[in-house]
């Protein structure tokens, strides 16, 4: 080892021999650990591809026909804490698989190509996503990346396909986590990476309107936790509140996976606070809703993000979630239709419910438009395995489908499409316990209301 | 006021981890087994639940009749199988064992009910309380689990004090050759003792379905919570148990109060103050063996 000190790059800098050893130590014990988890990796995904079919049924042929192929990853969190928002993800990507603009080959060019979808599950974990990405790249030598669901396993993603340079999609994840989140400084531009979803203005646009129909005493309750959502709603949320007239009661920075809100519901109970926002992971807001009934907090109306998005989240909470409102991005009511098949929103969500017998859910909208965003780059180049082509076909793409109007060069930042989220409440439902009605639609006129717009507090 | 308001659902809190660690407890003091499956079970009890109650409407306290024994007569099973075996190994093997049910049973659950997240439904019980003052209201919910806390650890302390198989488990647990050469049969008596630790880690993952929202994956923050509460009480001491899970929900309540992000962490200190300066625990285990 000491012989090796001289040589170290670290030796000219004049840091101490013994610093530079530590260092090379560490960098080895970090590759062993890395080979490691990479290999156990790989058994992993050999288990999990024997489950859930990962294979696409034209891979087969592929060979016989003659042509070439694409092949696109696509990474969900199918298990793990967040797997709530992949319920859907199966079926969409069966159903992609059979429409024929991907069964029958994707035309690039002068040439048509069979397409081949790889599914590979982030667990919900960051390290893992990194992993599957990797993987994907350097074993199925994918063509681009579609990865949906939350900055912790969107961000990783995205970063290794920008250092690999691989076109990649995300969605479901706020435009701020994603750009921000990634270091990125205002003016900059990642080169292979877009992403469709909203930000913090959106959920603005979308809330304050709702309080603003319900008298209150202008004070909003703060619920944000102690990560990444949470002190990027602390940071921006705010502000938008007191330009519209609005004071806030901050509850505090707090722990996710606090079991205890008694304090926090003693400051939201002692300030009056009418209005209730929040960015908590969904267990924690099941915990604090039950409490804050318990100990006589009942704000008149309660505008969530992040929780309550699901069907089974609020089967969770029951009764309680009743009138609770948050926001969509994608419901059967949305007036838009594939630009894959034309199937409207309302068919693909029937479908879905025939399919699994489960309550439709909004992840199936960006889940299927990450896939039309797909279909239009390749189809737009001449060659579709020229990474820089696909990723400036993404980055200039502007179309529409399942999610409305996405445009890809009119957002806040480069590469990034806005949807307009509407304004919706939990009620009773019929085939449901309960549904999802669209009740407030200032911010996407297009979307028509399905229910009037009630006080969470009767 | 919103001291003694703090106080007061600390304490409520605190019965629900006691509840907890009631079985981690009782199964490391007398099996020796760390059971790092332990939140994973208390979860598995209440996916039980909502597999064998009738419908999402029934009232869940129906549950707390039939899901205990079952466990109960689970943790025997799995006592004279695979822990008893595993144990006759090395304590390692015990514990590469129970990480390996913690697995095994996150994902069979999400195999077999999606990674939907369940809550109990307690029908109205879930949202009453009485009122002691305008800052002051305590949830019978919650003071129900305090109270079920503290009665589940008095009765197993007297159990193991007074009753002949209370008095067997505690020789196996001191000396397990000596009591089987006193004529103990010690294998059925270590599993009647998990089969008791068992029924709590059941009981204590219905209390959490009733108070909180669980999915699959729930089960690893119990048992970190659990753990604690073992360590600050007392290894292998019920009464410990018991102060260790008020000292905990009282540490995270007070320090929430102090400033939100304090919350989860003066828990995580109060634990580590423990284990620097009073290993042993509040209340150490058999301080006469």
């Amino acid at each position: 080892m000491t012989d090796d000190v001289p040589l170290s790059p670290a030796d000219d800098s004049g840091a101490p021999p013994l610093f530079s050893d530590v260092s090379r130590r560490n960098v080895l014990r970090g590759a062993a650990g890395g080979a490691f988890a990479l290999g156990a990796a790989g058994v992993l995904s050999a288990c999990g591809g024997g489950l859930k079919g990962t294979s696409s049924p034209g891979a087969g042929s592929s060979a016989g026909n003659g042509r070439k192929k694409i092949t696109i990853g696509f990474i969900t969190p199918l298990t793990g804490p967040v797997a709530s928002f992949a319920v859907s993800d199966q079926f969409v990507i069966d159903t992609i698989r059979k429409t024929q603009k991907f069964s029958g080959g994707i035309t690039s060019g002068a040439k048509t190509y069979d397409v081949e979808i790889v599914v590979k599950d982030s667990q919900s974990d960051p390290n893992r996503a990194t992993q599957v990405a990797r993987e994907l790249i350097s074993q199925n030598n994918v063509d681009m990346i579609l990865v949906t669901s939350t900055p912790e396993v969107t961000n990783p993603v995205a970063t290794v396909c920008e250092a690999q340079a691989v076109p990649c999609v995300s969605t479901i994840v706020p435009w701020e986590a994603w750009y921000f989140g990634r270091g990125a400084k205002p003016g900059s531009e990642f080169q292979y990476t877009t992403m469709f979803f909203f930000g913090i203005g959106e959920f603005g646009e979308c809330f304050i309107p709702m309080w603003n129909r319900i008298s209150n005493d202008k004070t909003v309750a703060l619920m944000y936790p102690n990560d990444v959502d949470g002190n990027a709603f602390r940071k921006a949320f705010p502000p938008l509140m007191q330009k519209a007239g609005y004071k806030t009661v901050d509850g505090g920075a707090y722990t996710d996976g606090t079991t205890d809100y008694s304090a926090m519901i003693a400051t939201f109970k002692s300030a009056g606070a009418d209005i209730y926002s929040n960015a908590p992971i969904p267990p924690d807001f099941n915990t604090f809703w039950k409490q804050a009934f318990q100990q006589g907090y009942r704000p008149k109306l309660a505008t969530v993000a992040k929780v309550l998005l699901f069907p089974s989240d609020v089967e969770a909470l029951g009764p309680l979630a009743e009138n609770v409102a948050t926001d969509a991005w994608w419901t059967p009511h949305h007036p838009f239709s594939s630009s894959l098949d034309g199937t409207t929103s309302k068919g693909i969500a029937d479908a879905f419910q025939k399919a699994t017998g489960k309550q439709w859910l909004q992840s199936i909208g960006t889940s299927y438009a990450l896939f039309e965003v797909a279909h239009n780059a390749f189809s737009s180049v001449d060659d579709p395995h020229d990474r820089k082509a696909v990723a400036a076909a993404l980055r200039g793409m502007k179309y529409t489908g399942i999610c409305g109007q996405l445009d890809f060069t009119a957002g806040p930042v480069p590469g990034v499409a806005i949807i307009k989220p509407v304004g919706v409440q939990w009620k009773k439902g019929k085939d449901f316990p309960y549904s999802l009605e669209v009740v407030d639609n200032s911010a996407n006129k297009a979307v028509p209301l399905t229910a009037d717009l009630k006080p969470t507090r009767a | 006021m919103n001291w003694v308001n703090a106080v007061v659902q600390g304490l409520l809190l605190g019965g629900l981890f006691a509840l907890f660690a009631c079985g981690l407890s009782l199964l490391f003091g007398v099996v020796g087994v760390i059971n790092l499956a332990h939140g994973d079970f208390a979860v598995l009890g209440a996916y039980v639940a909502v597999l064998l109650l009738p419908s999402t409407a029934t009232n869940a306290l129906w549950a707390l009749l039939f899901v205990p024994p079952l466990f109960g007569f689970f943790g025997y099973l799995l006592q004279r199988t695979l822990l008893q075996r595993s144990l006759e190994i090395s304590p390692l093997t015990t514990l590469l064992v129970t990480f390996g049910l913690s697995v095994v049973v996150q994902n069979g659950l999400l195999e077999a009910f999606s990674a939907d997240s369940h809550s109990f439904n307690v029908g109205s019980l879930v949202t009453s309380s009485f009122k002691v003052d305008e800052q002051l209201q305590v949830s019978y919910l919650r003071l129900g689990v305090l109270l079920v806390a503290i009665a589940v650890l008095s009765v197993l302390s007297l159990f193991l004090a007074r009753s002949r198989t209370g008095i067997q488990i505690r020789a196996v647990a001191d000396d397990r050759e000596a009591a089987q050469m006193s004529g103990v049969n010690t294998r059925h008596i270590v599993g009647v003792a998990a089969a008791i630790a068992f029924a709590t880690v059941a009981l204590a993952g219905l209390a959490y379905g009733m108070t909180a929202q669980f999915a699959p994956y729930s089960g690893s923050a119990l048992l970190l919570f659990a753990f604690e509460a073992v360590v600050i009480g007392g290894i292998g001491s019920l009464w410990g148990t018991l102060g260790g899970g008020l000292i905990l929900g009282l540490a995270q309540s007070i320090g929430f109060q102090i400033d939100p992000s304090l919350g989860v962490l003066a828990g995580h200190l109060v634990f580590l103050g423990v284990l620097a300066f009073r290993p042993t625990g509040l209340v150490p285990a058999r301080a006469a063996a």
